[in-house]
């Protein structure tokens, strides 16, 4: 469920949108909460570790699911050796060590993990362990981070306002076709000419959603294609299995898509 | 005798001429997906919808066997305007049906990439060829192919004389030009930012022609662009206010008919004086001029109008003059209610915004809603008819409304498990830790019932529900033989209504028609209510009258909803087809208002769910409500699935 990358070799490869790095450093100096949001698959998670490299901290991230409660976060008693033994979770881990704690999708969290938000987000900074009866206080370069997709399946999901206002939000979208181009081209090794044509199926399919598609392509989804074309496969073969399959569960739709993606990428080239 | 000699005649003579490849044919319907999809992947309008097109003049040679046959004289060409790609039916322009189907997709592409400019249609078409070529290069091996294989087809300029001579030059040069200079893959502006590349060798005949010149042969690669389509009427005069006399009711299911048609607007000349009659022998009208017979006044009553109009190059709309309408002539069954007779008006409207999308602003106060109540028959008068409903109504809808209402109690008693409770079913380990530290505490020692069990419980529900029911005029068509679209909306009112009650979720039911920009808001079964006999009499009551301002409805049923406190609320629509009102509510402003209505009701924090009737409610209800925002049902049976499958996703959705 969590994890913790303490000390990364390498700093993975971000490509910077609009400014984001500098605000999320200036958020960090200033020790504010950040709040991501955007669409799936199109970067939140790589910036935050991008980041966490980057200002050598740490980074703790927690995967939140409709079970996670806030025991899950902050610890809970264990049994051992005939008595019963404290064990830190991972956002009293990040408290203590001075990580950046990241929570992605925290729409999808128990009502009752905001609770223990609240606290740690303004400017008290302290994680109250209800059940220990200890009150922490954050180290300074303790950071939270949440992440969360406003998108349409998550309409009756939404942040509380007064979890949201604790937060410094970033706006996460799909990058402009130049930065996208450069990103499968540095993650997939792809050369110009393939990321351009896979950019030019991203601008084809992002038109289709809201009337034909749910979710449209995302950067992550033409990444797996380029990889999966440069190690050899067919890019149709590539894109019906990466792309278009992974868009729609429809076969009549499928094999529509199928039509733009042989339109888009000529087999000729 | 005559008859089938003539018949048997013209079968061989149009065999033996017809030079399309019957084999080869590819239908629309085969690729319309397809071409719907590449279309809007292209850049193309996502509210301009794919139809079928109306066969017009061409021109080109024929041989004489087809001259005999009367055959090649008119043809299906691709038409874009800004609400419809009409694409021909059928095409089998090709003896190889993967090339008929592969000029289908290019047709969308070309659609798609297509800006009418003044420059006319050939350098628009060149134009739009090279975009498409650069968006799509996929495309290109295949329009090679294509354009190989039109090129065959067409007429050698040589064999031809006069202007048709220099205009197949021009063309078959533009043909041929399309394919070069096209550096594939650079070109990713969108289409509308750009300027039209001009051609270098263009017929000065063509210059500035929106259509293709009825002298030559139908380039099948390209489109026509129609400038002014005759669209949502906005130049059509407003009939006067009294007017309120609604459509004739349709006893059989209207004849789909999706066709697009040419049609222009024009004044209505005929005159009256029937004895004054002019004749000059030498101005004897041909079909292609504009002839003077006003359809909807023919006496004929059994015409059949579709082939007529399909026989037509050109449709030609006239203005209603003021004072004169269609009501003036046909007897009608039903008529505005005297105001005794109406359903009682409660409190004040309400005004109500609107959608322009043309402008994008919202008018305020466009419209105004107001609220009825259903008049109910005084005791002592006999009404058979709803005093008999009711208790119908509830025998015929038993299995349904049992079926609904066994889901809906099966989600309410999804069980979850409750920790941390005195007692209960399991030992919540988790407590029992916690209680076992707690109790090395002096403080804790001796707890009577430590809490440190969990129990499977129901979970609470905050939902509330309003369900919007269509009760315009064209809800009285037919859906299917024995049962008018009214019934089904009034059956799927009762089987819901039933279902909620029974799982006690507070609930609202509201007709809607309109008058123009009045909306008539019906009030069925009010939130604090209850969903007795009279709330039921009222529903067995409903019946079908005026107009549909959806936008209105919605925007009317969002403010009653929002106002109520629960966590999860369902703005629930049953509908049988498209907005749309006297005035210029139709079209593409119906669908944007509701769209915007739609959008607002999302933002308000309602769940808008569509449930509805219209077979051909694919094509645009996705745009109005999303792919997961409606259902189509056909009949009552389907109700229940519809109808729980909206529950399901609420509760699945919410946890």
């Amino acid at each position: 469920m969590d994890r913790t990358d303490t000390s990364p070799a390498t700093t993975p490869f971000y490509a910077e949108q609009a400014g984001e790095c500098r605000l999320f450093e200036h958020a960090f100096r200033q020790r504010l909460p950040v709040l991501l949001k955007g669409p799936t698959g199109c970067g939140k998670t790589r910036f935050v570790e991008h980041m966490a490299a980057r200002l050598g901290r740490p980074l703790v991230t927690v995967s939140c699911h409709d079970d996670l409660t806030a025991a899950d976060l902050v610890g809970r008693f264990l049994i051992g050796d005939g008595n019963t033994v404290w064990n830190d979770g991972p956002l009293a881990r990040a408290v203590r060590t001075g990580a950046i704690c990241y929570l992605d999708e925290v729409v999808e969290a128990r009502k009752d993990t905001t609770v223990v938000l609240h606290p740690l987000a303004d400017d008290r900074r302290v994680l109250p362990i209800e059940r220990t009866g200890e009150l922490l206080q954050a180290t300074p370069e303790f950071m939270l981070v949440v992440s969360y997709n406003p998108g349409y399946q998550n309409l009756l999901k939404n942040l509380k306002p007064s979890t949201r206002q604790r937060f410094v939000a970033l706006v996460f979208d799909y990058p402009r076709p130049e930065v996208e181009q450069r990103i499968i081209e540095t993650e997939a090794g792809a050369d110009a000419a393939l990321s351009a044509r896979l950019i030019k199926l991203a601008t084809a399919l992002r038109r289709l959603i809201d009337q034909d598609l749910e979710e449209t392509v995302s950067t992550r989804l033409l990444v797996v294609a380029a990889r999966l074309i440069v190690s050899g496969l067919p890019p149709l073969t590539a894109c019906r299995a990466a792309i278009v399959d992974a868009l729609t569960d429809d076969l009549d739709t499928a094999s529509a898509l199928d039509q733009v993606v042989q339109a888009v990428l000529s087999h000729d080239a | 005798m005559e008859e089938w000699v003539g018949e048997r005649w013209h079968r061989f003579i149009w065999r033996a001429a017809d030079r399309s490849f019957a084999h080869a044919a590819v239908r629309l319907e085969e690729v319309q997906r397809a071409v719907q999809l590449l279309f809007r992947a292209g850049g193309g309008d996502p509210l301009v919808r794919v139809a079928p097109a109306s066969a017009e003049k061409v021109g080109g040679p024929r041989s004489w066997l087809q001259k005999l046959a009367g055959q090649g004289e008119r043809a299906s060409i691709g038409t874009l305007d800004e609400q419809t790609l009409a694409l021909p039916p059928v095409i089998a322009v090709f003896a190889d049906a993967a090339l008929n189907r592969d000029l289908y997709l290019w047709l969308a592409a070309q659609a798609a990439c297509h800006v009418a400019t003044p420059a006319g249609w050939l350098a628009d078409n060149l134009a739009a060829t090279r975009r498409a070529l650069a968006c799509f290069p996929g495309l290109r091996t295949r329009y090679a192919r294509l354009l190989q294989a039109h090129l065959a087809q067409r007429p050698a300029p040589e064999r031809l004389q006069g202007t048709p001579r220099e205009l197949e030059r021009a063309i078959q040069a533009a043909l041929r030009a399309s394919l070069d200079g096209v550096d594939a893959g650079r070109d990713t502006t969108p289409p509308a930012a750009r300027e039209p590349c001009a051609p270098q060798d263009q017929g000065a005949s063509l210059d500035g022609r929106a259509r293709q010149p009825a002298s030559v042969a139908p380039v099948w690669l390209w489109l026509q662009a129609m400038q002014t389509a005759v669209g949502p009427s906005a130049t059509a005069p407003e009939a006067d206010a009294a007017d309120g006399a609604p459509p004739r009711p349709q006893q059989q299911p209207t004849p789909q008919d999706p066709k697009r048609r040419r049609a222009q607007r024009t004044e209505d000349t005929s005159s009256k004086h029937g004895l004054v009659m002019f004749f000059r022998a030498e101005s004897i009208l041909s079909w292609s001029e504009f002839v003077r017979v006003n359809r909807t006044a023919d006496d004929e009553d059994n015409q059949d109008y579709s082939q007529v109009a399909d026989d037509m190059q050109e449709l030609a709309l006239a203005p209603r003059k003021p004072g004169e309408t269609l009501a003036a002539r046909i007897k009608f069954d039903l008529d505005l209610p005297s105001a005794a007779a109406d359903d009682l008006p409660v409190g004040e409207g309400e005004p109500l915004p609107e959608w322009d999308y043309q402008r994008g602003l919202l008018l305020p106060e466009h419209c105004r809603a107001q609220r009825l109540r259903h008049r109910a028959a005084s005791p002592d008068a006999i009404d058979s008819e709803a005093a008999g409903a009711v208790p119908a109504l509830e025998k015929r809808l038993k299995t349904t409304s049992r079926q609904v209402r066994r889901r809906f109690e099966a989600l309410r008693a999804a069980p979850r498990w409750q920790h941390g409770l005195t007692q209960g079913e399991e030992l919540d380990l988790d407590a029992w830790v916690r209680h076992q530290v707690d109790r090395r505490d002096v403080a804790h020692r001796h707890v009577e019932a430590p809490a440190v069990y969990a129990r499977r419980a129901r979970s609470e529900r905050s939902l509330s529900s309003l369900m919007l029911a269509d009760l315009s005029l064209s809800t009285d068509a037919y859906a299917r033989p024995g049962a008018r679209v009214i019934d089904l909306v009034r059956d799927s009112l009762f089987v819901f209504g039933n279902a909620l009650d029974a799982v006690g979720d507070p609930f609202e039911m509201l007709g809607f028609s309109s008058v123009r920009r009045a909306v008539r808001i019906h009030e069925l079964k009010r939130f604090g209510e209850r969903w007795n006999d009279a709330a039921r009499e009222r529903v067995a009551a409903i019946k079908p009258g005026f107009y549909t301002r959806m936008g209105a409805a919605i925007r009317y049923g969002t403010q009653r909803l929002a106002a109520r406190p629960e966590r999860q609320r369902l703005l629930l629509i049953l509908s049988d087809g498209k907005p749309n009102d006297l005035d210029h509510y139709e079209g593409r402003h119906g669908l944007e208002d509701t769209r915007h209505a739609v959008h607002a009701a999302r933002q308000a924090g309602l769940v808008p769910f569509c449930v509805t009737i219209d077979q051909q409610a694919n094509a645009y209800l996705p745009r109005l409500f999303g792919t997961q925002g409606f259902a189509l049902v056909h009949r009552p049976e389907q109700l229940a699935r519809a109808l729980t499958q909206v529950y399901v996703r609420l509760t699945a959705a919410v946890r």
